[in-house]
Order: structure tokens, then sequence, then C-alpha cells
């Protein structure tokens, strides 16, 4: 039935019945069928003169205004756009968005492509993979900012790092948060001072038949109760080396350290080892719940109790992923600088999410390319001696070219334009850094007094589109 | 080079349906084998189950002495020009042809002398900078050709390759792949569905119908002995012309007569038929072998009505009818027959041919039937 | 046809595959399944949160579900309900969407058509520029038109009563302005393809244009405008920013503005939020899986939108 398109999902075609065999333009009729057939011109012609062209030569000139739309002020507009930051922070991840995304979802379609041709369920694959370009990109940023949700419990990725890092590093019972600054040096009451690698280690060493205490603060009372905390008891000496982990610290009495209260809990859990003199580990025991331990059968000597570093292994806490944090080191640089070189990584997640829906676009743009290729051109490069990745390398792609063009310049002009899902995915205190120019122009639309300047963004957004509207005009015109 | 040895090759499809039926086939080493047949008679199949493009269902294909069967297309030392030429499109013609040496890691001094001297047997080298897209059909067959010359296998196969050409340029190229399998002693299997290409072109043919080998022979064989009457009706053009006839003994005498026309069978025949115990039988006669002349011997002679007369120049095709029945005769145009003439046309014993009615096959001088259809390596000729 | 499974992809037209069970077929379908899992995943998501009691979002991530399946509910959506009509509700926000939509596609699939008939059939000069106009503007981001046609309804309002700023017919005007350009593209290039003699014929027997454009050239189309319809639906339906400009201050406002607003807010309103999303969902799901070809066919025709 197909006319020209050989492919299955190609373009709407005419039925073949109704083909001519001819198709010379018609001739005669005369003027009433000038006059039926423009004005059949003139409901779109009025509308798109009205409300497309019109527009674009005011905004042009609205531009070269100032935020009243009074004064005339030239390129004052487009300097203050490269002069201002956030606007700047907003061309760089118009950037960062083109340098990524089109290339990365053409690279997916075409694997996607290429892959799915050899699979028996090839339409139930392409369904899936096509079926999000149905959600509108708000519903699928929020979506995805759920899935990349900081707190792991609730966060997909999040929760998968943790997971893996759970079973990697698992966390300790009482786990010191490295970001927020603190050290296990916070933790040291009387008895304790840090030790190597992270540890805390007994002030003074003692020696089988003597005990030794050892007292931490800046543990939290809640988590002793979850752990089963006893009241801490003074310890009696026994043929190996005993003592107590306690927390040196009662409501009753702050300020009192050293002193074991009745209201002061021992420490539960704890993994503790017995440092010899040469600083080698010789025996590790765990604190009961009231804090009581003992070291069996040490020889003799003089030893160090020793509170091990993997007490205070942080857990995962999750990945800001929704936030601007620079994945380029930027840290150091002027505000302009790290406006332009940093790599939000908020950025990121977003051209994923972005990759789940046009990642299907791509596929079938791609697919119906391939399926239009001529199968003896590559079955020729099979008598050739061509293996199927020099096949597919040498032969397929070159002659997808066109097509795999075609996808990128669509799929660049579309994320010029990226606005839905940086309002619906960033987190709000991320919505300066995540801006991209259609973002930027709403929001100086939305400004008293931002018209000239969010004119101006248009207009420089109509610019980066041109070469794309130039390219259509060509391939059209050849 | 290698000879090709195909032995009760079989292609059926999930449906059942049977592309090609046990084919058996030996193609000797330099020779030029045509498969001819008309369309979806398997010949195509056939060709690409050699290619290694198509899966072999049953039965085995030895290029050389090496069963190929289970060896992908690039192992075969095969080269393979299709009716649609398949060049490379973004690849010059230079680049087209190199590509399979360059596949094999070919030193770079042979390819391009492999290349050059490609390209001048086809008249190529104006064109080597140039990509497809910028020559001509003829150019571009052309090309194809220079791709499978470049790689020296040890078989050429050809799917159609003149179909898409306009038909001055058929005969031109036609020319040009005989010369070339001249000149490179190689051996090719060429698939067309044109019996006059295959006559023309092939030392041997092997003619195909609904994925069962006919006949294969020399044209020369094909032409006057073909064993059944799907042959003897495709091979010839204008077609050999056919006649059902009741065969009827008055006394020792046998004669057989129908539709309008009669025929004396001389001795052998009559044994035939008395032997055979046919009571009717199919009489093959091509156009060019009646005459208006009436018959001295034994023969056929059919009385007809001219329908058309088409001048061609030295002589005349004329359809008449017999009792509903066409009948296509080439006599010479002096005879300037008219339309709605009646005239009496013959032909000897010796032009005719004899089919069983009931199983197509040709009433032979052996006694029986030839177990046609189905022929084990037929190597007539 | 098949092809030994040493070689290469070859599609399915007009040559069957065969599949032979060798390890890279088999590694093959276990990655793509992986693939294709990874992509139900955020959908499977977003829907069974909005299945979840709405306090469990805090707590625990939506997969436990499969542990826990009894807990699954239809609460949130009829909480969400229940609110009625309500402006700025969920119920009110899908009925202005389909408020929208509704009259754009209507508007842009009959006008890109009688324009495009105009550009093909038509015997006037200048044709071949418009419809490159027409090219042209398929580009053009309608950042460009947004400032001046807010001031021109303003204007207008003022100066009229009448209230286009913030109404849901300025909102479609502007919607309908944006879509011609593709849907003129589309059906020109399928109209292009009817043979003139088609409509020689009718004018020889002295149908005019008008009665030659429904009779002859529509009913020829409408693989066309189905597939034109169905993007169009879509495009509108899942559109935020113009809904936001044009709709910004209104009381009645689009389900992408609604999903849009409860982002703003904390995320202790996800329940909301995936609620609403698989509200907004549901339409043009249900209308890609029943027209799914012609949805196809449209992508297939523009790839510039």
């Amino acid at each position: 039935m197909a006319v020209a398109v050989p492919t299955s999902e190609s373009l709407p075609t005419v039925p073949a019945e109704i083909l001519p065999t001819t198709s010379k333009p018609a001739g005669g009729g005369g003027f009433r069928s000038h006059l039926g057939s423009l004005l059949f011109l003139l409901p779109g012609a009025v509308w798109l003169l009205l409300i497309v062209v019109y527009p674009l030569i005011a905004t042009i000139v609205r531009s070269l205004f100032d935020g009243s739309g009074q004064n005339f002020i030239g390129l004052g507009n487009y300097k203050s756009i490269f002069s201002t930051t956030d606007i700047i922070v907003s061309l760089k991840n118009n950037v960062v968005w083109v340098i990524l995304f089109p290339f990365l979802v053409t690279f997916f379609g075409l694997v996607f492509a290429v892959l799915t041709e050899r699979i028996r369920w090839s339409t139930a694959f392409k369904t899936i993979v096509f079926m999000p370009l149905v959600f509108s990109a708000t519903a699928a940023g929020l979506t995805w900012a759920s899935i990349f949700f900081i707190d792991p419990h609730t966060g997909m990725v999040n929760a998968s790092i943790q997971g893996v890092s759970n079973a990697v590093n698992p966390p300790g019972l009482y786990p010191i948060d490295p970001s927020s600054g603190q050290t296990v040096s916070s933790l040291v009451a009387t008895g304790t001072q840090t030790g190597p690698g992270g540890t805390l280690e007994s002030t003074t060493t003692v020696s089988p038949g003597n005990t030794v205490q050892l007292g931490m603060i800046g543990i939290s009372p809640v988590t002793l109760q979850q752990d089963g905390a006893a009241p801490a008891v003074a310890p009696t000496a026994s043929s190996g080396i005993s003592g107590l982990v306690w927390r040196d610290f009662s409501p009753t009495h702050p300020t009192v350290r050293g002193q074991i209260f009745p209201d002061e809990d021992g420490i539960p859990g704890l993994h503790l080892s017995l440092i010899n003199s040469s600083g080698a580990s010789v025996a590790t025991t765990t604190t009961a719940k009231n804090g009581a331990f003992t070291f069996a059968n040490p020889g003799s000597g003089n030893y160090r109790v020793q509170v091990t570093a993997n007490n205070f292994q942080a857990g995962f806490n999750g990945i800001f992923f929704l936030g601007t944090q620079s994945l380029t080191p930027t840290s150091s640089l002027s505000p302009t600088l790290q406006a332009i070189l940093s790599i939000p990584i908020v950025d990121i997640a977003m051209i994923i999410a972005y990759l789940w829906i046009w990642a299907g676009f791509a596929m079938v743009v791609i697919g119906a390319g391939l399926a239009a290729l001529n199968r003896e051109v590559l079955e020729a490069a099979q008598i050739d001696g061509a293996s199927e990745w020099q096949t597919l390398r040498r032969v397929t792609v070159p002659m997808l070219l066109p097509v795999l063009v075609v996808v990128f310049v669509t799929m660049l002009i579309n994320v010029l334009k990226i606005f839905d899902i940086i309002l619906n995915m960033a987190a709000p205190s991320s919505q300066a850094g995540a801006s991209t120019l259609a973002v930027a122009i709403y929001n100086n639309f939305a400004l008293p007094g931002g018209q000239g300047l969010a004119a101006a963004l248009a207009v420089v957004l109509f610019i980066l589109v041109i070469p794309a509207m130039l390219l259509n005009l060509k391939r059209i015109r050849g | 080079m290698a000879g090709v040895v195909l032995e009760d090759l079989t292609k059926r499809y999930d449906g059942g349906a049977l592309a090609v039926n046990k084919l058996n086939l030996d193609i000797r080493d330099g020779e030029f084998v045509c498969l001819v047949g008309p369309s979806g008679c398997g010949k195509t199949t056939a060709l690409r189950m050699i290619a290694g493009l198509e899966e072999i269902t049953s039965g085995e294909v030895r290029i050389g002495d090496r069963v190929v069967n289970n060896l992908p297309p690039r192992d075969r030392d095969i080269a393979m020009v299709f009716q649609s030429y398949a060049l490379y499109p973004h690849m010059s013609v230079r680049d087209n042809m190199a590509f399979g040496l360059e596949l094999r890691k070919t030193p770079k001094a042979q390819i391009d002398k492999a290349v050059v001297d490609a390209a001048r047997i086809l008249d190529l080298e104006r064109f080597l900078d140039r990509k497809p897209g910028q020559l001509s059909g003829g150019q571009r067959q052309r090309v194809a050709l220079g791709r499978a010359i470049v790689r020296e296998p040890a078989v050429f196969l050809m799917d159609e390759p003149l179909s898409n050409l306009d038909a001055k340029l058929r005969v031109q190229t036609r020319a040009e792949i005989a010369r070339m399998h001249t000149r490179l002693e190689a051996t090719m299997i060429y698939v067309t569905h044109d019996q006059v290409e295959a006559m023309t072109m092939g030392d041997r043919i092997a003619v195909i119908n609904e994925g069962v080998l006919q006949q294969a022979g020399t044209p020369k064989d094909l032409y006057e002995l073909p064993q059944n009457r799907f042959v003897a009706g495709f091979i010839g053009s204008p077609s050999m012309n056919f006649i059902d006839l009741k065969v009827s003994q008055d006394g020792g005498v046998v004669r057989l007569t129908g539709e309008g026309a009669e025929m004396r069978p001389d001795d052998t025949e009559s044994a035939l038929l008395r032997d055979l115990g046919l009571d009717s039988v199919t009489v093959g006669f091509r156009p060019e072998h009646l005459d208006l002349a009436t018959l001295s011997g034994p023969g056929l002679s059919v009385t007809v009505v001219v329908d058309v007369v088409e001048f061609l120049g030295n002589d005349e095709l004329i359809h008449g009818s017999s009792e509903g029945r066409d009948v296509v005769a080439i006599i010479n145009a002096d005879n300037t027959l008219k339309v709605g003439q009646s005239v009496t046309l013959a032909a000897p014993s010796r032009r005719l041919h004899l089919f069983n009615p009931a199983t197509g096959l040709r009433v032979a001088e052996d006694g029986a039937s030839t177990t046609g259809g189905v022929a084990n390596r037929v190597t007539t000729g | 046809m098949s092809v030994q499974a040493a070689s290469l992809p070859v599609t399915a037209s007009p040559r069957k595959r065969r599949f032979r069970l060798r390890p890279s077929r088999i590694v093959l379908n276990v990655v793509l399944a992986a693939v294709a899992i990874f992509w139900l995943v955020p959908a499977i998501g977003i829907a069974i949160i909005s299945l979840r009691p709405n306090a469990s979002f805090e707590q625990s991530g939506w997969w436990t579900v499969l542990t826990a399946p009894a807990q699954l509910t239809f609460n949130n959506y009829q909480q969400l309900f229940s609110a009625g009509f309500k402006p700025g509700g969920v119920l009110d926000s899908l009925t202005t969407s389909i408020a929208i939509t509704v009259p754009v596609t209507i508007l842009v699939t009959v006008i890109s058509s009688l324009t495009a008939y105009s550009l093909v059939f038509g015997r006037w000069r200048g044709r071949t520029l418009v419809f490159l106009l027409i090219v042209a503007m398929l580009v053009l981001p309608l950042q460009m038109a947004l400032i001046p046609i807010a001031s021109l309804y303003k204007v207008f309002d003022t100066s009229t009563g009448l209230h286009l700023f913030g109404s849901l017919i300025g909102a479609i005007i502007f919607h309908v302005a944006f879509g011609l350009p593709f849907g003129i593209f589309l059906m020109r290039n399928f109209y292009s393809g009817i043979p003139h003699d088609l409509l020689e014929a009718g004018r020889i027997d002295g149908a005019g244009e008008w009665t030659l454009f429904r009779k002859v050239v529509m009913p020829i189309g409408i693989p066309a405008l189905a597939s034109l319809a169905i993007f169009q639906f879509i495009w509108v339906w899942n559109d935020l920013l113009v809904a936001l400009i044009f709709l910004g201050n209104s009381s009645h406002i689009t389900l992408t503005m609604y999903l849009y607003s409860w982002t703003r807010a904390l995320s202790s309103n996800y329940w909301i939020i995936s609620t609403g999303a698989m509200i907004s969902i549901i339409i043009p799901l249900i209308v890609f899986f029943a027209f799914q070809r012609y949805f196809v066919r449209g992508v297939l025709a523009g790839a510039v939108k």
C-alpha cells in the first residue's frame, strides 16, 4: 500500500487505489478556484500572521527597550544578559544540556534500534521505551524527582547506593557524620583520648588484673535507649582486663566528669580491641548492655583498650542529586567563573530523566530509517567479509547518517527550550542553579519590569535556533 | 576456482511451503551455469543458499571439496552481484571495490592494483572517485561486477543482475559478463527469469519450476530434447505450440488426430505409442519449424485460420487458431498471408516432441518416459 | 528469510527470521529485558506511590510494597475527588485541560487541512514561498510570542472589556497558532501525494473548491488527520509554559499547572503529586495505546517539534 516511503511506520500515505499514473500540475479551473483556494488560506494565514509573525518582530523590538518599555536602550538588555550571574548560569546549563543530551539520546536510540532488530519481542520493547513520550515533562520531572530523593528510605537511587554501601561498609552503632565536620575527638571524655585511625583509646595503660574506665560523651541517649543500654556500673577486677565504657554525662550533674552517676548508662555493643605495647591488637571483645567488658586472658604486659573506628563508621546518608553541587572542582574560583564552569549534579539527574522520555523517539525514528535500508547492501557486506560489528560500523551507521542527523538536530532544538522538567525536578533550592534560558525568560517575564530582559533572552533563544531553521529549509528545498 | 555441488538441496519455510525441493546439480569448475525459471520458482532462494544468505533446511552445498552448509558467507570464498547492485552509497567506487580486500587485511598496494585492474577491465577508471549516486544504472552494475572481480572468489553468484537495466544496456552488459567469464575462467552461477539470457550466456542451463529441477543441460540439449512439457514450453521464443491428439490404431497403423491437426508418426514413434498404450498424446512443435509446404513423410499437419500477421522483415509471425487452439508459426515473409485465410502448416517428425499428457514427461525412445522432474545429477551434454 | 545465527540483523519485511538460541542471543535478551524493566520502573513507582497511604511516603520506599501488598488503597484518589470540581482542585484542572486541548486539536486539524489544501491545490503564485515560511516557523520558539501576545491580550481586555488574558480562550488562541506550522507541514506533505487529476475530474464535473475539499481531499486525508490530532492533543495536554503564562493567576488551571503548584510546596504532599500525575497521565496513555500507530506516524512525520 505504501507509496514513496517504504517503511512500515512511515508517513501517512495515500492509498494506492487512487494513485495516478501521472501527476502533472492541474490546469484550467479559472478564477473561481483561485478565489476558493485563497480563501482557504485565510484563517491559517491570519492566525499565523497575528500570533506568530507579528510577535516575532514585536519581541525583537521590545528587546531594545528597557523594563518599562518606554526607553530605548539599544543593546543594553543584551549586555546585562552576559553580565548577570544568574543568566550566565542559565546559559551555562543550556550548554551542558546541548553538549550532553542530543548526543546521548541519539546514541541510545541507535543502540536500541539496532538491538531490537534481533529479538522477537521488539514491538513490546519499543512500546515500553516509547511510552514515556506520552508523559508530560512535568509528570516525568516529578516522577524522577522522587527517584532521586536524597532520603535513602524513599529515593530509589539513594536506596540502592545505600544497600551497596551498607554491604561493603556497614555503618557502626554510633556513626559520626564527617560532612558536618564532626570527628571522633568530640566523643572524648574522662579516660579516653583519640587514637590512630579514627579510634578512641584509654588514656592509661592497663595490665591483667586491673580495670579501666573509658568515658564518652556526644552519644545520643535515644540511640543508647534503642540499643538497650543499661545503667553503668563500676567494673570489678578479674584475672584478665576488665572495664567499663559509659556515657560520661549526667543530666543531673551536667558539669561533673569521671564519676559514674546512676543516671549514666553504659555504652552497649561497642567493638573494643586490646592493643599491646607494640601497637598490635591481641584480642577483641564487645561491650555488654551496661558497657562492661572483659578481655579474658591477655598475656602479661601493658595494654591500651581501643574503641575501634568501625563503631563510628557513618552510614550512607544520601546524595543530594537534585542539588547544584558541582561535578567540576570549581569551589575555589570566582563567582563568575564558577557560574560558567560548574556542572550542577542536578543537570545530570535531569538529563537522565529526559533521556527516559526521549530515547524512545530516537529509537523509533532511527528504527524506521534502519528498516528502510536496502537489505542487499548489508548482505553484500556480509559476502565481502564483514563481521556484524564491521558491517554496523562501516556500512549501516554511515548509511543511517542522514537519519541520525535529523534526530540529533531535532533533539538539539528541543533541548534549547528545556523548561518543564527544570521546574518540576530540580529541588526548590536548586532552581536558580539549574535554570535554563527558557526558565530565565519565564522568570523575567513574571517580574515587573523584566519584560525587556525577557524579550532579549527570547531573541537569544531565537538566534540559537536559526541554524536548525536553515538546515530544515535546506533539506526541504533540496 | 572451484566447482559447486548441490546435493538434495531443500528449503522449507516455517509454514511448510517448499521453496526448493531436493535440488541436485553438479557445476564444474569454470562453468557458467544459469538457473532459470519463472518468478517464484526458487532459483533465487537456491542461489542465496549457496551464498549463505538463506538457511539450508536439508541437503548439502559443496564449494570445491568443502561442505559449506554451516559456514557464513564470508568464509565461502564467493562473490555476489545483486539485482539492485547493492553498492555502498557512502563510499566511492574505489572504496566499494576495495572494501572486501580491506576487511581481509590485504596490503594496500595489492588492493590498489586489484582495484585499478578491475576498473580497467570494466572501463570504470574515470569513475573511481565518484559515489554510486553519481553513476548511471549500467555504470553501477559494472561497479558491482568490479567489486566481485577484485575478490577473486572461487565462485561468482549473480542474481538477475541485468533486470534493472534498459534493453540496450542489458545487451551490452550481457556481453561484458560473458567476456568476464572467458577472461577469468571463473565458475559462475547466474540466476535469471529470462530464458533468452540463459540460452545465450550459459554453458549449461538448469530449468527450475516450483522448487523442482526440470532439466539441466546445454542450451542445445534443452532446445532440441526438452525432457518435459514445462521445459519445452519455457525454452524458445516464441514458445512451442502444443496440441493434444488422440491416438487411434487402424489396422497396424497408428494415427493421431485432434483439434484440426493430424499426425502420422514414424516407425519409432508408432512403436512407442503402441507399447505404452497411450490413448492421447501432447505434441509440441516450435513456430520456427512450421512450414506451408505439405508433408512428404511422417509429421504433423494442422489447419489454422490466420488471426494476426506480424511482419518481422525476413519472416512473418503468424497467429492462427485451429479449433479454438492457438498456433504460432514463423514462416518466410514472401508468403504474405492474410487475416482470415485458412492455411495448412506442417512440421516433420524430427521436429516434433511427444509428451505424456498425464505426466508432462517426454515420451522417450528408450521405451519408457524419462524420470524427469527431479533429475538426479542430470549432466547431459 | 532465515539468516544463519552468526550473521547480520535483518528486519522482518518481507522475509521472516529464525532465531537460534546462542549465548550471545541470550545475553542480548537479558540485557534488553533489564532495559525494559528499568524503563517501566518510574511509571510503576509513581503508580504505586499514588496507591499507598499518604503517610508512608516519608517512611519507606514504594518498592517495599512488594512485601506488603495489602497496604494498597485508592484512598488518595478518593480524597482528591472528594474535593469535587472546586477551582484549583484536580477534577477542575482535568476539565480545564480538556477544555483547552480539545478545541485546540479541532481547530488545528481543520485549519491545517484548509491551509494545506490551498498550498497544494491552489493556483496562486507564491505557494512555495509560503510553504518555506511555514517550514521556518516549525522551529520558532513560542517564547518569541509570549510577551507581545500577553500585552496584546491585556490591551484587548482593557479596550473591549472582554477577558482574554487569564482565560481559556486566550490560551487556546495561542496554542492553535503554534500548532499550525507543524499541522500545515504534515497535511501539506500528505496532500502532495494526492493526484491533481482527481480534483480536475471533480472540477470538470462542476464541483467547487469547498466541495472538493470536503468530499474528496479531507476523506482521503483522514489517516494524516488522525496522526496530527493525536500528536497535537498530547502536545497541548502536556504543556506547562503557555498555561503558566496565560492562566497564571486564573482560578481554573490545567493539570500540569496543578502538579507544578504542588511540586513547589513541600515534599510531604507527594501523595497529591503522585495521584495527580497518574490522573494527568491516564488520558494521554489511553490515546497512545488506542492509536499508537497514528501517534508514531505523527512523530516520524515531523521530528521537528
